[in-house]
């Protein structure tokens, strides 16, 4: 997969490449509106995730550029600007998704990867880890060809987990994407443990080696080993 | 008092002061002339009956002017001349008056007569008639031309004064509007005018600045902390890390979190305070948003056991949708936050008034100052202490009124429009 990161931000550009380069993603970097035309006229991406102030340009634009030219590609907008009109306007231009600055990695590999699915072509849709299946246009989860019933956050969760697979996931970045804007209503975050220990018992029941991995202090990782 | 009421009471004691003393000046000043030109008659009638008397064996009726009376009596020895003022008893009108007696010593062929001229003093008694009444008059004339002067000058040349103050009363720097007015004729009111302009002028720009000042520096700090939190995520894939270390990067991390929820709070707060949400024209349901939220947090209100009763009615006000979606979240949020485990959520929305209610514990403070920013009771560290702060103002700028009444262990808080 081919990334395009529009981001002027030389350091959150970094952290936002290294991240992604954990995920075998090619991700490339344009720090201004020029390059990053340049780069979308010579390039093919599978995503382009833009910022929408620039110092030379409106982001706003550079949607525009790609919609015209490559209404395949997925787009994200990342911006510092939460205000309604620039949602809205970003979401009616066609960009994909909106995620307001600052927001957490694992958030936007979720949303990155969200998009990818989306606009690929039906057989690529389905998400596959270890012993488990989903179909997201169904909501379907399989273990071993078995239906699992799972509430929406759990299902939420599940695939939260395994689109950040093998990596160290903070139970904040977890609240956050499960509950949005109300996640400081969950008191210790005991809450998360719930839904993860019920997520877990349900896998397991239907013969799944435990993939939840709980990290002291910090949150939880979902891998093979 | 209004000031011309004021000036007016002024006016009027000082008025009276003047006119009381002038009536007695002139009542006295008055006086002092006719005495003296009574005086003067009486002489003059002295001169002519002297002369009469020694020259004319008889005295002519027509020698003394009307009213007055000669008396002559035959005396031993002269005296002296004496002029005084006694009362005496008028037969024609019945009553005693005061007349003004000269009686001097004339001799006649040998003997002494004491000659007595008497002059009516009714003058004075119509002097003193006259004065009072036409004080009275005055007064009454200035008191009414004050009067009327008065409703005039505040119906005229006050005027432009009231407008200023009414413009004055009504402004809303939240509003950035700079108060401007029309020239006027009254050099004073034209510098108050340029005054108040200049001020609002000042005010409307400094409240500007401030506004953009809060909004630039939470909108820049906003790409710092995306900077910071990027590396934490980094580094928590570092599996070198030491326990330790990783116990201090969530704590750096849970911070760095809290301070980006903080900062999208209180940038949002000065966007509703600026003005940034219009309201459209037609009201807005609120039940689909209610819906959707109780939908949203329906895993947190099943595991704390509350119930939640609901009476909505499809309406709403007229408010941004935004602005809409933000206030319900709050007050929901709130009601589950400050809830006690099984308790119960109410929630009624009617026309005009969206009212919800739970159970809590009992707070020991004025309900109102929850409104405060940062304002919490007890120690409930997720809380911001924004949320209803953020209630009240998205209320106070679409014109609502935000209530938080506390009846025993419930929490009622009403939104009316």
């Amino acid at each position: 997969m081919k990334l395009l990161l529009i981001e002027d931000e030389k350091a959150l550009a970094t952290s936002i490449q290294n991240y992604f380069q954990r995920e075998n993603f090619i991700c490339e970097w344009a720090a201004d509106y020029r390059t990053a035309v340049e780069k979308i006229h010579i390039y093919r991406y599978d995503c382009v995730l833009v910022d929408l102030m620039l110092p030379d340009g409106d982001g706003l634009d550079a949607v525009r550029e790609l919609k015209r030219n490559f209404p395949e590609t997925g787009i994200i907008i990342i911006s510092a600007k939460n205000s309604l009109d620039d949602r809205i306007t970003g979401l009616n231009l066609g960009s994909d998704d909106y995620l307001t600055k600052p927001f957490h990695l694992s958030e936007l590999n979720a949303r990155v990867q969200a998009v990818i699915r989306r606009r690929s072509f039906q057989g690529s849709q389905q998400i596959r880890f270890g012993k488990i299946q989903i179909d997201p246009q169904e909501h379907l989860v399989l273990v071993d060809q078995q239906e699992i019933v799972l509430t929406r956050k759990e299902y939420d969760l599940l695939v939260y987990l395994i689109a950040n697979k093998n990596r160290v996931l903070t139970k904040e970045s977890i609240a956050e994407h499960l509950w949005g804007d109300d996640a400081d209503l969950m008191d210790n975050f005991d809450f998360i443990y719930t839904h993860i220990k019920n997520l877990r018992k349900k896998l397991m029941d239907k013969g799944c080696p435990d993939y939840l991995k709980s990290i002291y202090g910090v949150g939880y990782k979902f891998s093979e080993q | 008092m209004k000031l011309l009421e004021r000036i007016l009471k002024y006016q009027i004691v000082t008025s009276l002061c003047v006119l009381t003393l002038g009536a007695v000046l002139f009542y006295f000043s008055v006086d002092y002339l006719i005495d003296l030109e009574v005086n003067k008659e009486l002489m003059r009638s002295k001169t002519k009956v002297s002369w009469q008397l020694r020259h004319i064996d008889e005295l002519p009726v027509y020698i003394l002017q009307l009213g007055d009376s000669l008396q002559l009596d035959q005396v031993r020895y002269p005296g002296q001349m004496v002029l005084v003022e006694r009362k005496l008893f008028n037969e024609f009108e019945n009553e005693y008056q005061p007349y003004r007696q000269l009686t001097f010593y004339e001799r006649v062929e040998g003997a002494w007569y004491r000659v007595t001229i008497s002059k009516l003093l009714a003058q004075r008694q119509q002097l003193l008639e006259a004065v009072v009444m036409t004080v009275t008059f005055i007064v009454a004339l200035l008191l009414i031309s004050l009067l009327l002067l008065n409703s005039w000058l505040s119906r005229r040349l006050w005027r432009p004064f009231y407008r200023t103050l009414r413009a004055l009363d009504s402004y809303q720097v939240e509003k950035h509007e700079v108060l401007t007015f029309p020239k006027q004729h009254t050099v004073e009111f034209d510098q108050l005018n340029l005054s108040v302009t200049q001020f609002t002028d000042r005010l409307a720009a400094t409240y500007q600045n401030l506004k953009e000042f809060t909004e630039n520096a939470s909108h820049e700090i906003q790409t710092p902390l995306a900077v910071i939190l990027s590396k934490i995520e980094g580094l928590f894939q570092d599996e070198d890390l030491k326990e330790s270390q990783i116990v201090a990067l969530s704590e750096i991390s849970e911070a760095a979190n809290r301070l980006a929820k903080l900062n999208q709070a209180l940038l949002l707060l000065t966007k509703i305070e600026n003005r940034q949400f219009l309201a459209g024209t037609e009201p807005i349901s609120l039940v689909p948003i209610i819906n959707r939220k109780l939908r949203d947090l329906e895993d947190l209100i099943e595991q704390r056991e509350i119930t939640v009763k609901t009476a909505i009615e499809p309406t709403g006000p007229v408010m941004h949708p935004a602005l809409a979606e933000v206030l319900v979240n709050n007050l929901l949020t709130n009601a589950i936050r400050y809830n006690v485990n099984g308790g119960t959520i109410d929630i009624r929305l009617v026309p005009g008034q969206l009212i919800v209610r739970n159970t809590g514990a009992p707070i020991h403070i004025d309900p109102e100052l929850m409104f405060e920013r940062f304002r919490k009771e007890g120690s409930n560290s997720a809380s911001l202490g924004l949320g209803l702060a953020l209630a009240k103002t998205i209320c106070q700028v679409n014109g609502q009124t935000l209530r938080y009444e506390t009846e025993g262990t419930w929490h009622i808080l009403t939104v009316t429009w």
